[in-house]
């Protein structure tokens, strides 16, 4: 029954795809971009999707089963906090720009921003090698979470039938079927965690039983405190981890494709709550899981299909197999797609010797498409394990580089040798404690120092010194180049007048 | 071409709303670091919701509020967001 359904749920999202694959226009614009037209709902859905993975429900319930409830504090209010105020700071000014300057990629803005070839070029490879990295976490949790829930269907089998799912309509629809399908899978993930979590609770008891049996078992009340678990440097520096979502290119895209500055107003009001709905349900069948399942045999990311599957039957599995499903899905397309557009607009339109029309330029992103699907299936199918290790270190990589962005926002001073000292300061830190991150031999988290703090603390603290140093001992950036980016006074209102509060 | 948004006008009320809302934001990264539920669950919110868990459910409730007053009183003005397109660019 679970692999009818898991079967039902892909070719529901495959029609989906195709039904609105009709819908994308002819222009380059409109297949990258969806013509630059969503509205809040939308985008609202489209970015939570994309930036909720299957961590969020079957990662979530894991770790708190792991180290307790400071999972919620580190990781979900984090993100609401942080997120929110990148969504506030930076996302509306990069669409704000994008309308103005027409830019498709996060590379484009970069190279226009500061008039540097080098610097893309730079740029280029980091960003692919990140998000190609996190593909692959989806890819390789996809196949495996097929395989382990169905029983039936193998890795392979099960990777290939997500990455053909996700690629038809991303081939065929562009960022327009990549938005629907997302806004659709966004809310199935979210249904089926709260679904998941009502059925649970009721098995258990309800809420306050479910409690009481965990502070009766030999578990007692140790995961509900962070005590023993999360250090408070450990929480304090997290922040800093989720900083890397102002630089994943996928979200940059998805901030382009707003229809106005007005569109992000759902987003950053809801964004938190929605953080909170995942999350919140998931952490406590985590909490209540640690007192009815084994530690020593249990198996953290089977935490949650295991309680499913013990305390509800075999049809709500294969829901919550379909919502887990979902948030793969949902991130995996938007980076596939932009992986596309990057290879297109960046690097082939760039330096191809004749300009390229839209439908060429379209037809080479679809091709991309398929290349990119392809390359992860193929670096899954032979992967080694520690391709999560390294997806969670990326994230580390992407904070890293965010005080180049915000320095591109923000500051007129800036410059691109102060950009491309800050790039490549990431690039030798995240390369120099790769060797610690990946230690087969270490226990829990990398941590820096007996203060316990998140590495990602001073790889952003580096970045933005080179930043800094790099731009001020360097000549300073054309007038005109940054007249055009920091426009002085408001057309109509007067220095006077503002001052007068008119 | 129509404005998005027209500039907010200054006055006293905003200014003061400006600074509320300023000190909500620095309060709420604050409050993030809750030590002080560090080693306890009680009391049990809900009979079954530990405090701090609870405590990190009301941040992010919070937090929405907060973007919600941001946008109230920190939202650009239409200047600051120049939507209109560039002429001189031949990509658009």
């Amino acid at each position: 029954m679970t692999l009818w359904i898991i079967i039902v749920y892909l070719l529901l999202v495959l029609a989906f795809g195709i039904f609105c694959s009709r819908l994308v226009g002819r222009t380059a614009e409109a297949y990258f971009l969806a013509g630059r037209g969503i509205g809040s709902f939308m985008l609202l859905m489209s970015i939570f999707g994309t930036t909720m993975t299957a961590f969020a429900l079957i990662g979530s319930t894991g770790k708190t089963f792991e180290v307790g409830i400071g999972v919620y504090a580190l990781i979900a209010s984090w993100a609401g906090i942080v997120h929110v105020a990148i969504f506030f700071l930076v996302g509306i000014k990069v669409w704000s720009l994008g309308k103005r300057y027409g830019y498709i990629t996060q590379i484009h803005y970069f190279r226009d921003r500061y008039q540097s070839d080098m610097l893309a070029l730079i740029l280029f490879p980091v960003v692919v090698a990140f998000v190609l990295v996190y593909i692959l976490m989806g890819v390789i949790g996809a196949g495996r979470f097929i395989s382990n829930i169905t029983q039936i269907v193998s890795y392979p089998v099960g990777m290939a039938l997500v990455c053909i799912v996700v690629l038809s309509y991303v081939f065929l629809g562009g960022m327009r079927a990549t938005v629907l399908a997302n806004t659709f899978q966004t809310l199935v993930f979210m249904v089926m965690g709260v679904i998941a979590f009502f059925v649970i609770t009721d098995s258990l008891g309800g809420p306050q039983e479910a409690t009481r049996t965990l502070l009766e078992s030999p578990e007692g009340s140790k995961r509900m405190l962070r005590a023993g678990f999360v250090g408070k440097w450990e929480l304090a520096t997290y922040g800093l981890v989720t900083l890397s979502v102002g630089m994943f290119p996928h979200l940059f895209q998805h901030w382009l494709t707003a229809k106005d500055a007005r569109s992000f107003k759902l987003t950053i009001i809801a964004y938190p709550i929605l953080c909170m709905i995942v999350w919140a349900p998931c952490v406590l069948i985590g909490m209540w899981a640690a007192g009815i399942l084994p530690h020593d045999s249990t198996g953290h990311n089977a935490v949650l299909a295991i309680m499913v599957s013990r305390f509800s039957g075999e049809v709500l599995s294969g829901l919550i197999g379909a919502g887990v499903l979902a948030a793969i899905m949902s991130s995996m397309d938007s980076q596939f797609l932009c992986l596309s557009s990057l290879f297109t607009h960046d690097i082939v339109a760039r330096y191809y010797q004749h300009p390229l029309t839209d439908r060429q330029r379209v037809a080479l992103g679809r091709g991309f498409v398929v290349f990119i699907v392809m390359l992860s299936y193929l670096i899954g199918y032979f992967a080694p394990a520690s391709v999560f290790d390294l997806g969670i270190w990326c994230f580390s990589g992407f904070s890293g580089l965010f005080p180049v962005l915000i320095a591109a926002l923000y500051w007129r001073r800036s410059n691109k040798y102060g950009a491309i000292a800050g790039v490549l300061s990431v690039a030798a830190l995240w390369i120099y404690f790769l060797p610690e991150v990946m230690d087969p031999g270490r226990e829990g988290e990398f941590l820096l120092f007996d203060l316990q703090m998140m590495p990602v603390t001073l790889i952003v603290a580096i970045s933005s010194i080179f930043v800094i140093i790099g731009s001020l001992v360097t000549p300073k950036p054309a007038p005109e180049l940054v007249e055009r980016f920091f426009p002085n006074a408001e057309p109509g209102i007067t220095k006077s007048a503002i001052s007068l509060g008119q | 071409m129509t404005p998005l948004f027209t500039p907010r006008i200054r006055n006293g009320k905003d200014k003061t709303m400006k600074l509320i809302t300023a000190i909500f934001m620095v309060a709420l990264v604050f409050a993030h670091q809750d030590f002080w539920w560090w080693d306890q669950y009680e009391p049990l919110i809900l009979g079954f919701l530990p405090i701090g868990l609870a405590w990190h459910m009301g941040i992010s409730l919070l937090t929405s509020a907060v973007g919600y007053l941001a946008i109230r009183y920190f939202w650009p003005s239409t200047h600051e967001l120049h939507p209109e397109k560039d002429p001189g660019n031949p990509e658009q």
